[in-house]
């Protein structure tokens, strides 16, 4: 290591080592200048005596689980020295010997994001302004056209109302596309608080229905939910998994010819609970499925029938931040089927949530 | 119940004027518009309306802020506030029902529910102010 540390001390990056005793073997110039330490007076030392002074700066504790060897590890940590708050990304592999086996140890790298950060920061109020500030014309608009149509303001002739009608409709778009654009934004920047409760997901799936109905009874379409056992309880927020059944509810009736059916079957095995939303309608084509859950990846029937084009995403990124997974099965003619699962062990805390969708096996 | 006088704090004229053909269509007798928070306050001296209707997102004294110094004096504690606004969030929600409205609606609304959707709320309210007789506190 003695040769190459002239140029790993040129880094911009911070970069320790730990050998497989779990014992420091290398801490370069930079990362050493950040906790204020001589680097050598540390090689040798046990890495919980190294993680007591980075406690001192870092939130939360700078190193992650020294037992998962085989695992690359990213995260985000807080680093305060005195007035100072900066971000950086912690980066973390198994230490290879370079013959292709394992040594053992790990080697941790600590790049500054702090203005990634503030960009990121920067992009999140600037969507929600901009979404408070775009709803006060859609509110004027939404209103005004809401009482001409209704004959508070006089009669309208048949060409008027029908005028007024699709003014109506796409200001409702526009109102659905502005919600849908928050919450995503929401998402991707990790600000998503969940609630998390106990609680049955058929409870949470029959509200979802009811919410539903009025659109399947104007399509004509069928709402049924199965349940052949009783559910084991998940920690989850109602909220939000009543926002993605009703997204794949909203969607099933949008796309399922009159007369049909839509159901929401519920089950579960040892670890998951199961919830499936069916239909009976055009399906999707194999080669649209690996693009379905993009952000305004709607196909053209959907934008058709009013769809913003992120409600996937949404679902999606809602499952997700529970530490589930949703998939989906179609057949062209026969229908589909959207599946999600959520894990009946309970979830840690959103912020582990977000740190174990963080970390991918190599 | 029927709602017979409606205070409405909203800074923009163009919803203003919605809210007040929307009131007006459900036959709510007075209703009295005003731009910012601090006539809101100054209205109420010697005015007690049924519900004030009071946006958050106005310059210098926002709805929030206004929503506090009501409860906080003794004349107009009691008048139920709803919050009609465009902050959507579920934070901003949380944050002016603590303060003590009687509820929190959002921007765009329907015009033709609005007057119901504010009856709505008042069951509720009645039955927390006989627990804890301070008003709607949610």
């Amino acid at each position: 290591m003695s040769g190459e540390r002239h140029i790993l001390d040129s880094l911009g990056s911070g970069l320790l080592v730990l050998d497989a005793q779990n014992r420091v073997e290398f801490v370069n110039r930079t990362l050493a200048e950040m906790l204020h330490m001589v680097p050598e007076d540390w090689v040798g030392r046990p890495a919980g005596e190294f993680l007591a002074v980075m406690a001192r700066f870092a939130l939360p504790v700078a190193l992650p689980r020294f037992d998962w060897p085989e695992i690359f590890g990213s995260r985000d940590i807080e680093w305060r020295d005195g007035e100072s708050l900066r971000y950086f990304r912690e980066d973390s592999a198994p230490l290879s010997t370079g013959a292709g086996g394992a040594a053992g140890g790990r080697v941790f790298a600590y790049h500054d994001v702090s203005h990634e950060k503030a960009v990121d920061r920067m992009k999140s109020e600037f969507i929600s302004v901009a979404s408070h500030e775009l709803r006060t014309p859609m509110t004027s608009i939404k209103g005004s056209v809401d009482l001409i149509l209704s004959g508070f303001a006089g009669e309208t002739s048949p060409e008027m109302q029908e005028l007024l009608e699709i003014a109506q409709k796409s200001c409702d778009r526009l109102v659905r596309l502005v919600n849908d654009i928050l919450d995503l934004s929401k998402i991707e920047a990790g600000q998503l608080k969940l609630n998390l409760e106990r609680l049955d997901v058929t409870e949470i799936a029959v509200r979802a229905v009811c919410a539903v109905k009025p659109l399947a009874d104007k399509a004509e379409v069928r709402l049924r939910v199965d349940r052949p056992q009783p559910l084991p309880l998940v920690d989850a927020d109602p909220d939000r998994i009543e926002q993605a059944i009703t997204n794949l509810l909203s969607n099933a009736v949008k796309f399922s010819p009159p007369k049909s059916q839509v159901s929401v079957e519920l089950s579960a095995d040892g670890e998951w609970v199961q919830c499936a939303v069916c239909d009976q309608g055009v399906g999707i084509a194999e080669k649209d499925l690996h693009r379905i859950f993009g952000k305004f990846q709607q196909l053209s029937e959907g934008r058709r029938r009013g769809g913003t084009g992120l409600g996937l995403a949404i679902t999606r990124g809602l499952i997700d931040e529970h530490r589930g997974s949703i998939w989906v099965e179609s057949r062209v003619g026969e229908g589909t089927r959207f599946i999600f699962r959520l894990p009946i062990t309970a979830p840690h805390s959103p912020s582990t949530a977000a740190l174990a969708g963080q970390v991918a096996k190599p | 119940m029927k709602l017979t006088r409606v205070l409405v704090v909203e800074d923009d004229a163009d919803i203003q004027k919605v809210i007040r053909m929307s009131l007006k269509m459900r036959g709510v007798a007075e209703i009295v518009l005003v731009d910012t928070g601090a006539d809101c306050l100054e209205r109420l001296k010697g005015f007690t309306p049924d519900v004030i209707l009071l946006d958050v997102m106005m310059p210098h004294l926002d709805g929030y802020e206004t929503c506090r110094r009501l409860k906080q004096n003794p004349a107009t504690r009691d008048i139920p506030i709803v919050f009609l606004t465009a902050r959507v969030q579920k934070a901003d929600r949380e944050r002016g029902l603590k303060l003590g409205a009687l509820g929190y609606l959002t921007k765009p609304f329907d015009p033709m529910t609005l007057h119901d959707q504010i009856l709505a709320l008042f069951p509720e309210a009645s039955s927390r102010k006989g627990e804890k007789g301070t008003g709607a506190e949610k």
